[in-house]
């Protein structure tokens, strides 16, 4: 890739609008209801823009006392959020909040996630604590070592937990709970299902990611990554993994008896800067990417034609996210930039 | 990158339980020195920690896959760091206790091995807080007490009140045996000035061997083969870089468990610069730094600090290293 590319002639120039916070961005979220594109951030606030309104103020909540670890869409509207003060709390897109749980000092909770058949996550240490939409908690599972990322399948009925040595996969509604343990050596991190619900893929202290295939317990090792993988994203169809931690975005096929043997498909490379953050297109196999030096850009994944969101220059891209719709990208970077971009055809 | 920011410099404080750790870490945080520190305590904490910013870890080790067994890291440091660096901008820097029974070579490597810690972080030194009076009953039945000593950059020799000058000399010379280059300070309750032990850039490669081993040929105490001991080796003429390169790397790929630190200061041939050497087990780090003052004696050194250590193997693998080639500046003045 080699253009230089401003401002003001960017798409972020001509259908963005952006804040400067002054503080990391942690996480990006729209509502699932279309309301609201929040941001966590570094100072403990979540700052909340209207997609549809680039004029209006944004709001700025301040979720927690120390920093927000990390944010997601809540089940239906806002969006949930966990901090180093050990508290879980709910943003609506008005700038409401309500505290989900609360763990107590010097606890942290440093992953959330929800899913809109109404169901809520909470890891804080070695446990994962479930909650239903209305916020009654439902049950804790505990793991071995402390849980280093988690998330739900498609449907929302399972949940998988990253830890030390592999992960365990739990069902939302068992009425025993004894998780599936899926093992391999070593420090597991940042995890995510396939759209199927047919494999789970952790990405791994060493630069490398590993897979299971669940119907057979068939490993895969993903390698050859310069930096630690934070970023996991599967296409809408699940046919390709995006990840980042590489020079490029390095996307693994999941088809035609892929990742296995398969060499990744590599998007946007030559800059010798590494990807931060990936983010698939909730419908099409599209990818949205942003890099260490602040670029951002979307492409379609089998041709390889990339579309450039934003620039370099803003900090290093640190949260990446699409709309329910697709048709608006949030991003924000570790200095505090934090940008809505209507991605929208227009007629 | 452009990310340009200072590394936040973090204190490692190690020492037996009950030996003074939790009253120097609060000396530190109520001193009125305008700074603010992020404090990670380790969950069997002894006593309260009057902080703003206090974490508790829970001490992960775990292995990483890359064929080293000794190749350790802390989980929840990789962790707690990332976490507070996204508000950096709250604290000047990072104090890590650890229990009295962690060996500190993890928590060391941590700072080597995960990039994250390296880029957003720098180690500035581990100082370990010891029991004047009962340091030897320590040292007799935990390895751990010798690993912190081992790897101390300062050793904060506490509760002097409870020995006589004579005992406090015994103690500091089974101290310098396990650690020739470590800095002693005498202490009652845990009073050193603090500037001594905050901000001592004890890893920056320019400071390697800045402190001068002492060079005790007296007989290894040898009682038993897992005490940790100090060995240190002297050469006047220049080193070859290959042979040396060869040679450390083989030796820490092999002995790497047993050699708990390497520090060395070396001069090749024709090279003005020095070019200075560390490791914690088998994970090295070294680069040329400036030359000596002038009239400093070319002498390359080398200090290894572990267990089982083989003194004739280590000198004639170290005297094998020294170059063939000499050029008029490597010649020292008869």
């Amino acid at each position: 890739m080699s253009f230089t590319l401003t401002d003001a002639d960017s798409l972020l120039g001509a259908r963005g609008f952006w804040r400067e916070t002054g503080a990391w961005v942690v996480g990006a979220a729209f509502g699932r209801d279309g309301r609201g594109c929040f941001f966590g951030l570094g100072d403990g606030t979540v700052r909340i823009a209207d997609p549809a309104d680039k004029g209006a103020e944004w709001r700025c909540v301040q979720a927690h006392q120390g920093a927000c670890l990390s944010l997601a869409a809540d089940c239906a509207a806002g969006a949930l959020s966990g901090g180093d003060d050990g508290r879980a709390v709910l943003v609506a897109a008005d700038g409401g909040t309500a505290e989900l749980a609360t763990f107590g000092a010097m606890r942290w909770v440093e992953h959330v996630a929800a899913h809109p058949a109404g169901v809520r996550a909470l890891a804080c240490g070695k446990t994962v604590t479930l909650f239903d939409g209305r916020g009654e908690r439902l049950k804790a599972l505990a793991h071995p070592s402390t849980v280093g990322g988690i998330a739900f399948d498609a449907k929302g009925k399972r949940i998988a937990a990253s830890h030390y040595n592999g992960a365990s996969l739990w069902f939302v509604a068992a009425k025993e709970d004894r998780p599936r343990l899926l093992e391999w050596k070593g420090s597991h991190h940042a995890i995510t299902f396939d759209p199927a619900g047919e494999h789970v893929v952790t990405a791994m202290q060493e630069p490398s990611l590993h897979g299971w295939r669940l119907t057979d317990g068939q490993h895969m090792r993903m390698s050859g990554y310069p930096a630690k993988t934070k970023s996991l994203s599967f296409s809408a169809r699940g046919r390709w993994l995006a990840t980042s931690g590489a020079e490029s975005v390095v996307l693994w096929p999941f088809f035609g008896g892929g990742p296995m043997g398969k060499e990744p498909h590599e998007i946007a490379g030559g800059d010798a800067v590494l990807c931060t953050a990936v983010a698939c297109h909730p419908q099409q196999e599209v990818v949205a990417a942003g890099f260490a030096d602040g670029l951002v850009l979307v492409s379609d994944i089998a041709s390889g034609r990339v579309v450039p969101i934003a620039p370099p220059g803003h900090g290093p891209v640190s949260a990446l996210a699409w709309n329910p719709a697709g048709s608006h990208l949030a991003f924000g970077t570790e200095t505090g930039f934090a940008a809505v971009v209507d991605l929208s055809k227009r007629g | 990158m452009s990310d340009t920011r200072e590394p936040v410099p973090v204190t490692v404080l190690t020492g037996y339980l009950g030996a003074g750790k939790t009253t120097l870490l609060n000396r530190i945080l109520t001193e009125r020195h305008g700074r603010k520190y992020a404090v990670i305590i380790n969950e069997f904490g002894e006593l309260g920690v009057d902080n703003d910013l206090v974490v508790n870890a829970d001490e992960e080790v775990f292995e990483m896959n890359n064929g080293c067994v000794c190749c350790t890291v802390r989980g929840d440091l990789v962790r707690i760091l990332g976490g507070l660096m996204k508000r950096r901008e709250k604290f000047d820097g990072i104090i890590v206790e650890t229990t009295g029974l962690a060996d500190p070579a993890p928590v060391a490597q941590t700072f080597f091995v995960d990039e994250d810690v390296r880029r957003a972080t720098r180690l500035d030194s581990i100082v370990t807080v010891v029991d004047a009076k009962h340091l030897s009953r320590r040292l007799a039945d935990s390895p751990e007490a010798e690993e912190q000593i081992a790897f101390a950059d300062l050793i904060v020799l506490n509760k002097m009140d409870l020995v006589t000058p004579e005992e406090a000399d015994a103690v500091e010379r089974r101290i310098r045996a396990i650690n020739p280059t470590v800095e002693i300070r005498r202490a009652t309750r845990s009073d050193v000035p603090i500037e001594a032990v905050l901000g001592r850039e004890a890893f920056n490669l320019e400071r390697i061997l800045e402190r001068e081993p002492e060079f005790l040929e007296t007989e290894e105490h040898g009682h038993h083969d897992v005490e940790v001991v100090s060995m240190s080796f002297e050469v006047d003429r220049p080193i070859d870089q290959d042979r040396f390169n060869t040679w450390i790397s083989g030796l820490l790929q092999l002995r790497g468990q047993d050699i708990l630190r390497t520090k060395g200061i070396l001069y090749f041939p024709g090279e003005e610069r020095r070019f200075a050497f560390q490791a914690v087990h088998m994970i090295a780090d070294g680069d040329f730094i400036p030359p000596a003052k002038p009239g400093t004696p070319r002498k390359s050194r080398i200090v290894f600090i572990g267990r089982n250590l083989n003194r004739p193997q280590l000198r004639r693998g170290f005297e094998e290293c020294v170059s063939t080639l000499t050029t008029p500046e490597d010649r020292q003045p008869a």
